[in-house]
């Protein structure tokens, strides 16, 4: 079954860049510009994994996560993978308080990307070209 | 102590229970399968619990004494009295650390002399096993191509064992999680004329993803011809780890207001993670914690995945589900009934929100009337269905109290170097939960006596012409709404004569009284505090409490203890129980402007007296009843709660109660109404406040004290 990873990162850029890493690793995705949108695209279909920005407009990640967590399950329960520039511990453990499962530090080198998300996903999607 | 080890506490304790019984009845029947089996597993699940709560000591106890049982479940041992013994005192070891965890709160810290002591024996025992035959180099070609693979199999079947309707095949078509299955001869095969085809010389290589410890207990039928290896499972990848890691870390706060959605998150990743390194079932079994609710399991469940722990991981695979059966203990037809009936009442509580939708709207009350008073009928009726119901949930069948006791008394019996066989008839009678775990005492004292006094040095049995081994009868009947618990034996009775002396030396009776006493006077002497007719305190009976502890204590059960003895023939003491504490009949009283409830089993009568009859005796008072004098408590002055300049009525209202066979009466300011109640037992900071013997809510939701009229007394 394909697994499909939600994009959230207000910057085209990187979105542009898990997206083309995702698909060409065998992922369906999907992308979501702030916290609000994620929320309003996850309510309406759900995700496998969940690839969260700190900062954006509208709705930030961690206080989209917090949202997320507090919805009824299995919705709560969609795993977060939070990627930020920032590197410090505390902001490790604020992602952390909100409900994220897992931090990176951006950037993140490709195949190290797409091993966590692998994993997160319980497997890489069968047949794929790396 | 936190709720894990709480738990521990509960599981381990019925885990030694269910492994001393099985010890028993395998020393009995050494060729009992089912009972070596389920030996084991008790042994098996009670060191897997060990380790979860990290109490080492205990852990590497049972490692041995489950070594010794594998041993024996392989063959290779046979069932003697030194290994039960041995495995029984492991147990007992066992027995003692989890009393100091519960006193103290914590794991014990452990001398490493006692624990040494312990294993000592058991390598003692395993020195003169055999050591098992090592082969090894068969299972890496086939596990080469499955890295998957987490256990390896061996199996050489008997040649001849299709004749014995063995099928090989299908055996190993049971193992969970099979991957791959090799089949060779034994010996090169001969020209295909002289091959035999009833004969069965291959060797299979199976593998697995299952953990050895499964897969062994599958295979024990085919003992012997077996070899399980677990194969070295891959390590974990670093990023794999770090997720792992990350997820203890965010189910460890459980403060989070969305804690839930956390968890559950966490569970998700986990189950993902480990389905990627290929450890489904570690995924299924962890998932298991998560639904389950059970944070603390799953943290621990993941520290051992995350450890290495292969085996512990597997067995807290199964444990949640155990865990579970054992809490509940429900069948499934009484919730069923429970789901019937919260249906009914959702039906009748519609019904009554449409009566006060109607009153609202101004409809006329006479009309009202008999709707409310046919809703108020139906949920009568549903409430004591209700009630009878979910009494029966709390009931449990004495087993749970009467399987302790053949292990004791197979050690009393030793100790005092009287053959003794316990007979127990009525384990699957049920009575209250409370009732069930407060009888243990009671019944281990009475059980004492009869080994102790009861039955006769074997001299006098010889002389008697009774058979050498003695029988003590440990039985349980249903009676109505009562359950009588028996003990007897086939001792010599009470001597009564020798209770005349005791009683007249102890000063509890004179000579003359004595003398004019009958049977059923003398033998209730026995009850008096501090009686004793040993006459000798040996280690066993002689700890200080005596029968009229054991009365005391099934009082307190609201229940009733009775001797009967035959001279030459035996005692037989019987416990009259209630089955249920629970319902209780109340009346309430007012004193001092508060409403207590008096528990109408401890009310006698109530009385309407002039206060002028009332006389002060030193600081009490008493009264004149039908010639009796009764001694008189005000309940508000006992209470403290009688102003000094209060007005009293020239009548005093007054209940009338016994206690400890005397009358005694409590005087109220006005008597109030009968009730059927749920008595809630205090607990938290009240739970030993004397003079309480409950709470229960109001119709109006005030809280109505039920007093304990005994302690009031007292």
């Amino acid at each position: 079954m394909t697994k499909r990873v939600l994009i959230i990162d207000d910057a085209n850029l990187v979105r542009m860049y898990y997206r083309d890493a995702l698909q060409r690793a065998g992922y369906e995705t999907a992308e979501a510009m702030n916290g609000l949108e994620a929320l309003e695209y996850l309510l309406a279909q759900p995700a496998d994994l969940l690839i969260v920005d700190v900062n954006m407009p509208t709705m930030d990640g961690l206080t989209f996560l917090r949202a997320l967590r507090r919805q009824a399950l299995p919705l709560a329960a969609t795993p977060a993978l939070v990627t930020s520039t920032e590197a410090a511990q505390v902001d490790i453990n604020a992602a952390r308080a909100a409900g994220a499962n897992f931090y990176l530090v951006k950037p993140i080198a490709q195949d190290l990307f797409l091993r966590y998300v692998a994993l997160l996903c319980g497997g890489a999607p069968q047949g794929a070209s790396r | 102590m936190n709720e894990f080890l709480e738990q521990f506490l509960i599981e381990s304790r019925e885990l030694v229970e269910q492994a001393t019984g099985d010890l028993l009845a395998l020393e009995e029947s050494p060729q009992d399968h089912d009972r070596l089996d389920s030996a084991f597993r008790a042994f098996h699940t009670l060191k897997g619990a060990a380790r979860i709560v990290e109490f080492d000591a205990m852990g590497r106890v049972l490692h041995a004494a489950e070594e010794m049982l594998v041993a024996v479940r392989a063959g290779e041992h046979p069932v003697t009295a030194d290994l039960i013994s041995d495995c029984l005192s492991s147990l007992d070891q066992v027995v003692q650390w989890l009393d100091a965890i519960e006193t103290g709160g914590d794991l014990p810290t452990v001398a490493a002399t006692t624990v040494d002591a312990l294993l000592q024996r058991f390598e003692k025992a395993d020195a003169r096993l055999a050591p098992a035959p090592v082969a090894t180099g068969w299972a890496e070609p086939l596990a080469a191509l499955h890295p998957s693979a987490r256990t390896a199999i061996r199996y050489a079947p008997d040649e001849g064992c299709f004749f014995r309707g063995e099928d090989p095949l299908s055996l190993l078509e049971r193992v969970p999680g099979l991957l791959a299955l090799d089949l060779q001869p034994t010996a090169p095969w001969p020209d295909l004329v002289a091959i035999d085809p009833f004969a069965c010389k291959l060797v299979i290589v199976a593998l697995s993803t299952a953990p050895p410890g499964e897969i062994a207990s599958l295979l024990t039928t085919a003992a012997g011809q077996v070899q399980i290896l677990a194969l070295a499972a891959d390590a974990f990848s670093s990023e794999a780890q770090a997720l792992l890691q990350a997820q203890l870390l965010l189910v460890a706060d459980r403060e989070e207001e969305n804690f839930t959605g956390r968890f559950a998150a966490a569970g998700n990743v986990v189950a993902n993670v480990l389905r990627a390194q290929g450890r489904a079932s570690h995924a299924d079994a962890l998932l298991r914690l998560v639904a389950a609710g059970d944070a603390d399991g799953f943290a621990a469940a993941l520290q051992n995945v995350l450890r290495g722990d292969d085996e512990e991981a597997g067995e807290i695979a199964r444990a949640p589900q155990d865990v579970v059966a054992r809490a509940l203990r429900v069948e499934v037809e009484r919730i069923d009934a429970l789901v019937k009936l919260t249906g009914e009442l959702t039906v009748v509580k519609n019904a009554v929100g449409h009566a006060s939708r109607l009153a609202q709207g101004g409809a006329d009350p006479t009309a009202l009337a008999p709707l409310l008073k046919e809703q108020h009928a139906l949920l009568d009726r549903l409430v004591s269905e209700l009630q009878r119901s979910v009494l029966g949930i709390r009931v449990l069948p004495l087993r749970h109290v009467f399987q302790r006791f053949p292990k004791l008394v197979r050690e009393m019996s030793a100790s005092l170097g009287k053959p003794v066989r316990l007979l127990m008839e009525g384990e699957a009678t049920e009575a209250d939960k409370a009732i069930v775990e407060a009888l243990f005492e009671p019944l281990l004292h009475v059980l004492r006596n009869a080994l102790d006094h009861g039955i006769e040095p074997a001299e006098s049995r010889a002389k008697a012409g009774k058979t050498a081994v003695a029988t003590v009868l440990l039985q349980a009947v249903r009676d109505g709404e009562h359950v009588v618990v028996e003990v007897r034996d086939d001792g010599g009775g009470v001597d009564l004569d020798r209770v005349r002396r005791v009683a007249e030396t102890r000063g509890i009776a004179s000579a003359d009284a004595l003398q004019a006493m009958d049977e059923a006077s003398l033998l209730e002497l026995l009850f008096a505090p501090g009686f004793s007719t040993a006459s000798q305190v040996t280690d066993i009976s002689g700890r200080g409490v005596g029968m009229d502890a054991v009365r005391a204590a099934v009082a307190r059960l609201g229940g009733h203890v009775s001797i009967t003895s035959t001279a030459g023939h035996g005692t037989s003491v019987r416990f009259l129980l209630p089955f249920t504490l629970m319902m209780s009949r109340v009346m309430t009283v007012e004193s001092g402007g508060q409403v207590f409830g008096i528990p109408f089993e401890s009310i006698l009568e109530t009385v309407r007296i002039p206060r002028a009859q009332i006389t002060q005796i030193g600081a009490a008072h008493a009264f004149v009843l039908r010639n009796q004098t009764v001694p008189l408590v005000d309940l508000a002055a006992a209470l403290d709660l009688r102003g000094a300049d209060e007005v009293r009525s020239d009548e005093a209202n007054i209940v009338v109660t016994s206690f400890a066979g005397q009358l005694g009466a409590i005087e109220v300011d006005r008597f109030g109404e009968r009730l059927d109640v749920m008595l809630k037992s205090m607990d938290g900071l009240l739970a030993g406040m004397g003079g309480v013997a409950g709470t229960t809510l109001l119709g109006d939701g005030r809280v109505l004290i039920v007093l304990d009229v005994q302690a009031l007394l007292r």
